[in-house]
């Protein structure tokens, strides 16, 4: 055998594809993956939601209630609140639910029904009240979003990734948890038809509770001082809209022929106490 | 929004540096197999040499330990997604085997042939707590016999 010194020449050992043009592949194949599955999310949202359980719901409450650790719960405001919706369950709206109310200091004029029975009110919201009924309709109006399971559409997407990870692992694990400190409270995102299904809900609660009226359409007549409408959350989407929700409130009030009745005031200053800086 | 700046960043400089690198080796790599090739290193363990020809027998070695760069491990990381053929750690591995066995020739020098030749590769930073540590070690080895004209 004789040996004979010669360079191989070609490289057999390396693949000749352009490494960018993998990665293009690969990347586009990945992306078109989470495109697929976010708009999979989003169909999966309505099929998931009557399937929730409460026990499901209380698991996942955990992972947005880290944020309101007791934020502001231990003032005269919010026990007040608390007190107002506890009468309201009792006396009217009987939902399956155990409500906690969490005063959130912030400049939003909004509330958020989050899983679990936990309803977030933000003082921007509590300083603009004139009147206890103004107040019970806001509040009845997230029992609104309870009674129908809104509450849960509003989170959307989020939700079919939250309640999968709790399923897998368990309350409060890592994922849940990201998502939940993710979602921002004041985007919650809920269509016409259940503000407005949540609107009438409100309403009949106001007249369970007052025997009239007084107080329902005062706070969509609120405009927005400030230039920025989107403090009101999902009390002003946008003048027609409003326009449209007052209406339907009106329409509902002379076809049922409730009566108007007067405004009950607000026992205390809701304002949160001032604290040191 | 920082952290996808940084990302791109990496990747870029990755491809940048990791490609330029690369380049330059493999040019380095063949202009010094092509030097040696009259040194044959063969995998056979005798070379049918009189015994009484060969004036000297010693052990040479050759190490190199390459890295990867941030644009392939990323890539390695798509392919671990997808699976398949992870052609950017190829070059890594066959840089480091001809390398290996180029700096053996160097060891042996002015021998005649090498025999039984073995190379060995190991995985290095596998260990480490941040996994981001990650290159490879290719060992050549054998006997360089130096044989009388």
């Amino acid at each position: 055998m004789k040996f004979t010194p010669r360079h191989p020449g070609t490289n057999v050992n390396v693949s000749p594809t352009h490494p960018l043009k993998e990665f293009a592949v690969l990347a586009g194949g990945l992306l078109a993956l989470t495109v697929v599955v976010y708009l999979v999310l989003g169909l999966a949202v309505d099929l998931l939601v009557p399937r929730i359980s409460m026990e499901l719901e209380k698991k996942l409450a955990g992972a947005f209630m880290q944020r309101f650790n007791a934020a502001g719960n231990e003032s005269d405001t919010s026990r007040y609140l608390q007190g107002l919706v506890d009468r309201i369950q009792q006396q009217c709206t009987n939902l399956p639910y155990t409500i906690t109310i969490h005063v959130q200091p912030s400049d939003a004029i909004n509330a958020a029904a989050l899983p679990g029975g936990h309803i977030i009110v933000f003082s921007g919201l509590l300083a603009e009240m004139q009147s206890e009924n103004e107040l019970i309709f806001v509040l009845a109006h997230e029992l609104g979003h309870y009674a129908h399971r809104d509450h849960l559409r509003g989170i959307g997407r989020a939700l079919v990734l939250m309640s999968a990870s709790t399923v897998l692992m368990g309350a409060n694990n890592s994922i849940s948890n990201m998502i939940g400190q993710g979602v921002t409270l004041t985007e919650l995102n809920f269509s016409r038809s259940q503000e407005i299904r949540a609107d009438t809900f409100a309403l009949e609660t106001l007249v369970c509770h007052y025997g009239n009226t007084a107080g329902a359409t005062d706070f969509f007549r609120k405009i927005p001082k400030a230039a920025d409408p989107g403090r009101f959350g999902h009390y002003f989407a946008s003048h027609p809209e409003n326009r449209r929700r007052i209406d339907h409130l009106e329409n509902l009030i002379r076809q049922r022929g409730y009566p108007i009745g007067t405004p009950t005031p607000l026992p205390m200053d809701l304002s949160l106490p001032k604290t040191n800086p | 929004m920082i952290d996808l700046i940084v990302f791109l960043t990496l990747l870029a400089l990755g491809y940048g540096a990791g490609t330029w690198a690369e380049k330059r080796h493999y040019r380095s790599i063949v202009a010094r197999e092509q030097a040696t090739l009259n040194l044959p290193a063969v995998t056979m363990k005798s070379a049918h040499i009189a015994e009484n020809k060969i004036r000297s027998a010693r052990m040479v070695r050759g190490s190199a330990v390459i890295s990867v760069d941030y644009f392939k491990r990323i890539l390695a990381g798509l392919r671990n997604i997808f699976g398949g053929k992870v052609k950017s750690y190829e070059s890594l591995m066959d840089r480091a085997r001809r390398e290996a066995l180029l700096r053996m020739k160097a060891m042996a020098g002015d021998a005649t042939i090498i025999v039984n030749v073995r190379i060995e590769t190991a995985a290095i930073g596998k260990q480490s707590k941040r996994k981001n540590i990650s290159c490879l070690e290719a060992m050549a080895y054998g006997t360089a016999l130096t044989v009388e004209e």
